[in-house]
């Protein structure tokens, strides 16, 4: 189990190394040079000069690898090539308080509603109920976020001005600022998720209710509603924790949408706007940041999914 | 994904297994039926649109912003070109990307996967190192990254999401043919002495398609949606190109003063990926394929 | 504009004529424009001497001198409490990326470190340098020599004491290209010297009417906006970007990328009636519904940063709570043509234009740049918000822009004409024309679209949009790589933004980075153009350098170095609640020193 546990961690490093690396070169064999780009109104050929020398930029590639690769080994991300040359880790530190925000609360709002909702549909199948679940399932997984984020503006924002149309609040400026900011985007990223978790619960809940340990637990004349909550749902879960790595990446995918249009600066935002831009120290870290989240969270849910379901046993 | 929840997807029926007709599961499916349906209606559009659009998608002729009316069943939009058309030569495109760029993924995933799974060792070493690194990002953002650096247009943005798609056919394909690859009839053909290749065509191929014909269904319907939310992102197809997403994206900032723009094309995606999802659902409980969450969404 | 000047009584309008008169008639010779050295030394300068300058700058228009519209005409305005919080959208952005001037390359950035920096000199609402951090400089006879007297007793938002040092301080950070992007804004200026604490004199290579309100300009010249030595030893140059430290009304609290900024009041500031305001947060908002919503819904009271886009202003103008003031922007925009590729090749423009309009290739050029309907394109394209272009010159310059050149151009609109020289160059009703690429940035797709649906319906020609991501346009753009494309300038104040920075051989934006050895000149070579242009610039007299100024202009317009399409709106709107008096109404900047709420 620990050696197996090693074993992935060190082939998640080299995953990300091997993604930052790929990264770094992709970036630069292709057209568009941000220097120009910035001094296009300014237009001082000899200051592009001075800023690719102090940024490095005329160094051959090679060399530009090599630093940039000891630097990060230091934990040190590099620096913006825009304005004020802004070290990239801190802007991942501010931006990621906002992604993590968004999926957190996306996560939390999606499963508070397909729980219940997978559960109701499961316990009972075929009946108007049920098919409702599945059907708004279905639409839930059918809309693109963007759209639903734009339609959610409309309504929520600019006709009930009941909640804040665009922006983020950190934490720090209270729970409600924070709060009210998220709602309308969580909705957004979180719907298509809700679905998914909602049709697994339902589909892991009809197979465990047919399994043996139920018809013994029912014969021994438990209450329908106690078997439901302490045996059958707990059992449910599990199939549901192998997805979750997915639905992180659906959480992540759908910020990074959504984040544009709600003006929220998240990682995702960061990531596009630095493509855009050609700021390449940006994209190799957002990029690096993201895979290192999705690497090990995939690598999290292997151990809890080891944990919780005793079946499975590491021997390789 | 890890080894454990691949196992989840292999098919319980064994393949020599009889099914009923397909056609008369979709029968007493109505779900599917319907998707079925739609389905065809669309694809019905996407052929014939020349023939059924009224105007130009691209023209500019019309007052702009003008609601729908007889003349414009769905309205004009910021440019004054007729919604309608756009979104019939919009069923086009986005029919046409979601359906070659799984063809592309399923083709050169499935064959990865197989020559992975088939051959084992270094082969299989090196072609899961490259599908363990595309496993290291969501999808959508490895289109996203693909799409801005090599630049947008029709055929960038088909390869992008494609090679997106790829280590999931892959991995299930691999997934599948380790489980067949130890079934009796796959050795005693080896034992006779078939080649390779026929092997692997003749006896893995037809008996790993369940999971695969599932998981391109549900494929179809996020290249859709990717190509709407890249679209939307300002880094897909060509700006006079209407497809869904761009129509959605043109629009947007024009939705409060008139409604249709933001509507129907979001409308159009929507039915569409419903009814590949519906069909796609069906098809998965007739091919017995276990629901695995679709790691298509990622 | 003239619908303005219509509204007038016949005597205010006598008098504006003579103020406008008596602004322009002084000897062209003299570097200090018919003023003495004792009207242009001092605390306060009188209202002649200031439309004096404005007129020896060129910017002087009878527009400007109509009551309320000229800033500090002696309105009064309505006047709101002091105090409160004002938040503002920053419309168009998703980050402002730095606020250093050394380092500021977007008008949305100067606005905002307007609030926070000052500079010896500030425009007004009519353009003219105003005193800023100077109690009255004198100089020269001449005009190279300026002394000022600083201001004593201002203080940085650190509490370190402005003094001489500091300008000094600024001067060699900002020609320093390392450190600075605005070291070419000071070339003419050969040195910088203390006198004592608070006396500085500037010695420059040549007279230059521009260099009070240019070089000297707290916001749109960025080159000598004082910074502090201080505050950037102890932040270091990357916090120091995004919080400077300045003398400003305001000073920032808070700064975090795509998050927004924070200004709160200085209450240290050297006038202490201003701000009024206590606080200004900043949201940076990049997409048009969001940036409607929050408005609509109150979220925010005042949108400053890029324009709106142009679709949503009826929209606030429909709206009773929101105020909408338009005016003339400076820039130009136009469709520019490789003049080295087929079907638009032009071997050499140094020939008789009689000459040249027997060229195929030069045909071509002139059928598209006629058939562009250009109110067709601003009501299209940019809902009506515009000015239709046939030169580079912006009605937003005032004096130099040439309002007949609509009529007298070779590029006058005419669908007859272009369609004929379509056909004589061989392609009849569009026949055989082959298909074309017009490139554009992502945000101008809409723009380019209808551009290829004018052509199209013009000429029976098609022409493919393809957008690109903007560092991948301006490198195709400066490198010649392109049949056509849609791009242009802002923030032209002056005519040499126009001709001196776009029209000339050696232009910066003039295929700078073309293969030499394969294109002889960029998209564009005048010889005439040429020496007009470089005239013009150091021109004393504005008489003479207008008419240098338009004749150029109009050499680029008839032999069609570009096909011109149109000139910006400068666009301002806030929520009724904000009083922002007519002196804070500078072109593109955000001033919110006067500013107050009710």
């Amino acid at each position: 189990m620990t050696r197996y546990m090693l074993k992935r961690t060190i082939g998640a490093v080299i995953v990300m190394w091997a993604v930052a690396t790929l990264v770094f070169f992709m970036l630069r064999i292709v057209p568009g040079d941000p220097i120009a780009a910035m001094l296009f109104d300014v237009g001082d050929p000899a200051a592009a000069e001075e800023i690719k020398e102090k940024l490095g930029l005329d160094k051959p590639m090679y060399v530009q690898y090599a630093k940039w690769f000891l630097l990060v080994l230091q934990g040190d991300l590099g620096n913006s090539i825009y304005g004020s040359n802004i070290q990239v880790n801190r802007l991942i530190a501010e931006a990621a308080p906002r992604t993590l925000s968004l999926a957190t609360l996306s996560f939390i709002v999606a499963t508070m509603i397909a729980i219940p909702a997978g559960l109701i549909a499961a316990t009972r199948k075929n009946s108007n109920l049920d098919h409702g679940v599945t059907f708004f399932a279905f639409l839930g997984l059918s809309m693109p976020d963007f759209w639903l984020a734009i339609l959610l503006i409309i309504v929520f924002a600019a006709n009930l001005h009941w909640l804040p149309a665009i922006g983020y609040v950190p934490l720090s400026e209270g729970f409600w600022p924070w709060f009210s900011h998220l709602i309308l985007p969580s909705i957004a990223v979180g719907t298509a998720f809700s679905a998914i978790v909602a049709r697994m619960i339902r589909s892991a809940m009809l197979e465990v209710m047919k399994s043996d340990f139920m018809q013994v637990a029912r014969s021994k004349g438990l209450r329908e509603n106690t078997l439901i909550m302490i045996h059958a749902f707990p059992n449910a879960l599990i199939p549901v924790v192998t997805v979750m790595g997915i639905a992180f990446a659906l959480l992540m995918s759908g910020a990074v949408v959504v984040e544009n249009v709600f003006s929220i600066k998240g990682l995702g935002r960061m990531l596009i706007q630095g493509i855009l831009n050609r700021d390449y120290p940006v994209v190799q870290g957002t990029i690096l940041i993201i895979s290192a989240i999705f690497v090990f969270t995939n690598l999290l849910v292997d151990m809890v999914y080891t944990l919780i379901d005793p079946r499975i046993r590491y021997d390789k | 994904m890890t080894e454990q929840t691949l196992a989840a997807i292999e098919t319980e029926t064994p393949p020599s297994l009889r099914r009923p007709g397909f056609m008369s599961v979709v029968k007493s499916d109505k779900k599917a039926l319907v998707g079925l349906i739609v389905l065809a209606i669309f694809l019905a559009t996407a052929i014939l649109a020349p023939l059924i659009s009224p105007y130009d998608p691209n023209d500019m002729d019309f007052e702009m912003m003008e609601a729908p009316s007889m003349v414009h069943p769905l309205g004009t939009d910021d440019l004054g070109r007729d919604l309608l058309s756009r979104i019939i030569h919009g069923t086009q495109i986005s029919l046409f990307v979601g359906i070659s760029t799984v063809a592309i993924s399923l083709f050169f995933g499935v064959a990865l996967g197989v020559a992975a799974g088939y051959y084992g060792g270094w082969l299989d070493n090196i072609i899961m190192r490259y599908i363990d690194l595309q496993w290291a990002f969501p999808n959508f953002i490895i289109a996203v990254y693909l799409v801005a650096v090599f630049g947008s247009g029709l055929l960038n943005v088909i390869i992008a999401i494609s090679l997106a798609f790829l280590d999931d056919f892959a991995r299930i394909a691999r997934g599948m043919v380790l489980v067949i690859k130890e079934e009796q009839y796959v050795a005693a053909a080896r034992t006779v002495g078939t080649s390779d290749f026929c092997i692997m065509w003749r006896h893995i191929a037809p008996n790993a398609v369940a999971p695969i014909i599932v998981q391109a269904t549900v494929s179809i319907s996020y290249a859709i949606l990717g190509e709407a939310s890249l679209s939307f992102l300002g880094l897909g197809v060509e700006v006079d190109t209407p497809t869904w997403g761009l129509i959605l994206a043109e629009g947007r900032s024009f939705i409060s003063r008139a409604w249709w723009l933001g509507v129907f094309p979001g409308v159009a995606i929507m039915l569409t990926v419903l009814s590949i999802n519906f069909l796609g659902d069906g098809l998965r409980d007739y091919l017995d394929v276990r629901e695995t969450g679709d790691p298509g969404a990622s | 504009m003239d619908n303005i000047l219509k509204t007038l009584t016949a005597e205010q309008r006598t008098r504006i004529d003579d103020e406008v008169r008596d602004a322009y008639d002084f000897d062209p010779r003299d570097p200090l424009f018919g003023l003495s050295r004792n009207d242009l030394s001092g605390s306060e300068m009188k209202r002649r001497t200031v439309l004096r300058l404005l007129a020896a700058g060129g910017t002087l228009t009878a527009l400007q001198l109509v009551p309320g519209v000229l800033g500090g005409s002696g309105e009064l305005q309505a006047a709101g409490k002091a105090g409160g919080t004002l938040t503002c959208g920053w419309a168009g952005v998703g980050e402002i990326r730095t606020i250093d001037p050394a380092q500021i390359n977007q008008v949305l950035q100067f606005q905002i470190a307007s609030n926070v920096l000052s500079g010896l000199m500030h425009i007004d609402a009519s353009l003219v340098g105003k005193p800023d951090l100077t109690e009255g400089f004198e100089v020269s006879s001449d005009g190279t020599e300026y002394t000022f007297k600083l201001r004593e007793g201002v203080t940085f938002h650190n509490g370190d004491k402005f003094t001489a040092d500091d300008v000094l301080f600024t001067y060699n950070r900002s020609k320093d290209p390392k450190k600075s992007i605005h070291s070419r804004i000071l070339k003419n200026v050969k040195e910088v010297t203390k006198v004592n604490d608070y006396t500085v004199k500037f010695k420059l290579g040549r007279a230059q009417a521009s260099f009070l309100t240019k070089t000297l300009e707290r916001a749109s010249g960025r080159a000598m906006t004082i910074v502090s030595r201080g505050g950037i030893e102890k932040l270091g140059v990357q916090q120091y970007g995004l919080t400077p430290v300045g003398t400003g009304p305001f000073k920032i609290t808070f700064h975090e990328l795509g998050q927004g900024v924070i200004l709160e009041k200085n209450e240290n500031y050297y006038d202490p009636s201003r701000p009024k305001l206590d606080k200004v947060i900043i949201k940076p908002i990049i997409a048009a519904e969001p940036l409607a919503a929050a408005i609509e819904a109150g979220d925010i009271k005042l949108i400053g940063g890029n324009p709106p886009a142009a679709e949503l202003i009826d929209r606030f103008k429909s709206n009773p709570d929101l105020v909408v003031k338009e005016a003339p922007g400076p820039g130009f925009q136009a469709v520019w043509m490789n003049p080295h590729r087929d079907p638009f090749k032009v071997a050499d423009f140094n020939v008789p234009l009689p000459e040249l309009m027997k060229q195929k290739g030069f045909k071509v050029r002139l059928a598209i740049a006629k058939a562009l309907d250009r109110e067709r394109y601003l009501k299209q394209a940019r809902f009506g918000r515009g000015y239709p272009a046939y030169g580079s010159i912006n009605p937003a310059m005032g004096y130099y822009f040439d309002e007949n050149l609509g009529d007298d151009s070779n590029q006058k609109f005419d669908v007859k004409e272009a369609q004929k020289l379509l056909a004589e160059a061989g392609f009849p009703g569009g026949k055989g024309f082959p298909e074309l690429t017009l490139g554009a940035t992502v945000q101008n797709r809409r723009d380019a679209q209808v551009v290829a649906s004018i052509l199209k319906r013009n000429l029976g020609i098609k022409v493919k949009v393809e957008t690109k991501d903007s560092p991948v346009l301006l490198q195709d753009f400066l490198a010649m790589r392109y049949d056509m494309m849609r791009i242009g300038s802002g923030g032209d104040y002056d005519p040499d933004d126009g001709v001196v920075d776009w029209m000339q051989t050696n232009s910066k934006f003039n295929g700078a980075k073309r293969d030499k050895s394969k294109m002889k000149f960029g998209y564009w070579s005048e010889d005439e153009a040429d020496k007009l242009i470089a005239t013009q610039s150091v021109e004393a007299n504005v008489k003479e350098r207008k008419a240098l100024v338009q004749k150029a202009n109009k050499i680029t317009s008839d032999k069609v170095a570009c096909a011109f399409l149109y000139h910006p709106m400068d666009i301002k709107v806030w929520h009724k609640s904000v009083n922002v008096p007519a002196e804070s109404l500078i072109p593109a900047l955000v001033d919110l020193d006067r500013t107050t709420l009710s």
